[in-house]
């Protein structure tokens, strides 16, 4: 490789970070801003943008909406997913192939055709959209994420474990709270922040299996709509640093999980 | 491993600090759980099929059951169903896609922008791949990488409002470009394919960047040093080495941000304008406006997943995979 070559890619890569990170950056900006209008450029600053969304009902409201979703989605995601882990994992029957790939076709279809797919189905089965069609639509979407992660960690778990166990005197069910459970630890932690993330942030599901209350995503969406308002970028950037420190925590958890192993 | 030294112990007689039984060995020793675990368990074929019923049963019922639905919806003259009518088979609303440009331009959009949008972030990510898998010292990597996560953890929307700010005619693009005195008034980027563009790729570079980063990361260092010292240049060596075996991770990334493009909504209703809509807001239209058109929606959202999953079946065939561990 000359040194040309490495300069170069060295500069696509940084131009590539400025590309991330610009924006974010001026949203978060923007919010600061003293001023309804926005745009550059700014003149004075004020906080008021930030004290007006924590006092706002509606706001916190619908941010608790959000979180009730998220974590029902998340507990969900987590029995769902770790038991279809655990029967495709070590199991070998006929058919395992196909089997396997209708277990992870939800996370490849395409956002807006699941979301219509989810919409009729609710209606099928009836399910009033809402919070229980919302949390449907999640935990479809999300329970490929946390099978694949787990079938990761459960294919390096030594054999050694579970025959200890049972020749100790425990039977499956005991073998899997007492052995197997705890050794999926950080491989669970890493994949239910992951599904909360996912559900948080999650709009098209949202939007379309959602009755009246809006979720934080299809508020902002509406807020949007109507006009852009520095109260959009103080919510935006509460936001944002509340899923930068969750994806921290998830990004820590897996790397623990992969020096385990 | 520590987990398990913890459970060494006999766990019929494992007791707790207190002299009394666990939790787990009095389990073991109830009457009334040992006769429903024994007959549970009582043959391996059975325990199989215990292990399998709710996998089996979420995979059919919640994973293939909404699709199907969907097919089948496709194919009635009205849904939801009305009093005193009762649905009938139709093809109509399949024959409606091809019988008006209002849909089909969408359409065929979409498959375009998410092909170029797919081309245009393998190209940009690429580079980027290859720095951090090839050039950025092991110890570092970890730090390069979550640089590059972070931005993605935040959602759809946020990062869309962010685009916005960025491209707006009060935008910082453009002040940046008039302050420089390059232009008088601001460049309309917004509600444009540009936009939109710029946009979708903020959204989607992750998913190409993590498999062509995984790829890239496994290729030996030596083949490439043995290749120069047999006299190949930098050019060969990429297109004989290098690309050959990162194609694994080409055909993942490609795929993933093909689908993925597809499927946004709100992205393109923000960003895009009248000249860019996308078929997603097409399909959206069936189910905003009250009224009997959700079996339209249904025949389309159909038409465009055989579409999507057909192209992507077709590129993963010519790319010499067969689409398994698509996911890793």
């Amino acid at each position: 490789m000359t040194r040309n070559t490495r300069i170069l890619m060295s500069v696509i890569y940084w131009a590539f970070i400025v590309y991330l990170f610009v924006p974010l950056a001026l949203m978060v900006t923007m919010g600061f801003k003293d001023s309804k209008f926005i745009g550059f450029p700014i003149r004075s600053w004020t906080l008021d943008w930030y004290t007006a969304v924590i006092q706002d009902t509606e706001v916190l409201s619908v941010f608790g909406y959000s979180m009730t979703i998220a974590i029902s989605t998340t507990i969900l995601s987590l029995i769902i997913g770790t038991w279809i882990a655990v029967f495709l994992g070590p199991n070998k029957f006929r058919g395992k192939a196909i089997i396997f790939a209708l277990a992870c076709l939800p996370a490849v279809i395409p956002g807006i055709i699941s979301a219509i797919a989810l919409r009729i189905f609710a209606r099928l089965i009836d399910i009033e959209p809402g919070m229980f069609a919302i949390i449907l639509g999640h935990t479809v979407h999300n329970v490929p994420f946390v099978a694949l992660v787990v079938m990761a960690r459960l294919s390096t778990q030594p054999k050694s474990h579970i025959e200890a166990a049972r020749d100790l005197g425990a039977d499956s069910i005991v073998a899997f709270f007492r052995v197997t459970l705890p050794y999926l630890k950080p491989a669970l932690i890493g994949a239910g922040i992951f599904c909360m993330l996912l559900s948080f942030d999650d709009f098209v599901r949202a939007f379309f299996l959602g009755g009246y209350q809006p979720t934080l995503p299809v508020l902002i969406f509406a807020k949007l709509r109507s006009g852009m308002s520095p109260e959009i970028n103080a919510i935006s950037t509460i936001v944002l640093i509340m899923t930068a420190i969750l994806g921290l925590w998830a990004e820590r958890s897996m790397r623990r999980l992969n020096k385990g192993s | 491993m520590a987990h398990a030294d913890t459970d060494r112990a006999d766990l019929r007689k494992s007791t707790a600090p207190g002299g009394r039984m666990t939790f787990w060995g009095a389990l073991l020793h109830n009457g009334t759980y040992q006769a429903v675990a024994s007959a549970l368990f009582k043959t391996q074929r059975r325990q199989f099929l215990i292990l399998a019923s709710l996998p089996l049963f979420w995979i059919f019922f919640a994973n293939l059951g909404p699709i199907v639905e969907m097919f089948w919806i496709g194919f009635l003259d009205s849904y939801p169903p009305k009093v005193g009518h009762e649905p009938q088979f139709t093809l109509a609303n399949w024959a409606a896609f091809f019988q008006d440009q209002v849909f089909i331009v969408p359409f065929f959009r979409t498959l375009a922008f998410s092909f170029i949008f797919t081309a245009i972030t393998l190209l940009i990510t690429y580079p980027v791949a290859y720095f951090l898998a090839k050039h950025v010292k092991r110890k570092n990597q970890l730090l390069f990488l979550l640089l590059l996560l972070i931005p993605f953890w935040v959602g759809e929307i946020v990062r869309t409002y962010a685009i916005m700010i960025l491209l707006g005619n009060n935008g910082a693009v453009n002040l940046a470009l008039k302050s420089l005195g390059l232009i008088e008034r601001p460049i309309p980027f917004m509600y444009t394919g540009f936009s939109l563009g710029v946009g979708i790729i903020y959204l989607t570079a992750l998913y190409m960047l993590l498999p062509l980063y995984s790829a890239l990361e496994k290729l030996p260092d030596n083949y490439l040093e043995a290749a120069a010292d047999l006299g190949a240049g930098a050019w060969t060596r990429f297109r004989r080495i290098t690309l050959p075996l990162s194609k694994e991770g080409i055909a993942s990334g490609c795929t993933l941000v093909f689908l993925i493009s597809t499927g946004y909504y709100a992205t393109p209703v923000l960003l895009g304008g009248p000249r860019s809509t996308v078929f997603a807001e097409t399909i959206a239209g069936f189910f905003h406006v009250a009224g009997d058109q959700w079996p339209m929606g249904a025949a389309f959202s159909s038409i465009m997943l055989i579409a999507t999953l057909g192209v992507t079946g077709l590129f993963l065939k010519l790319m010499g995979r067969d689409g398994k561990g698509m996911m890793r």
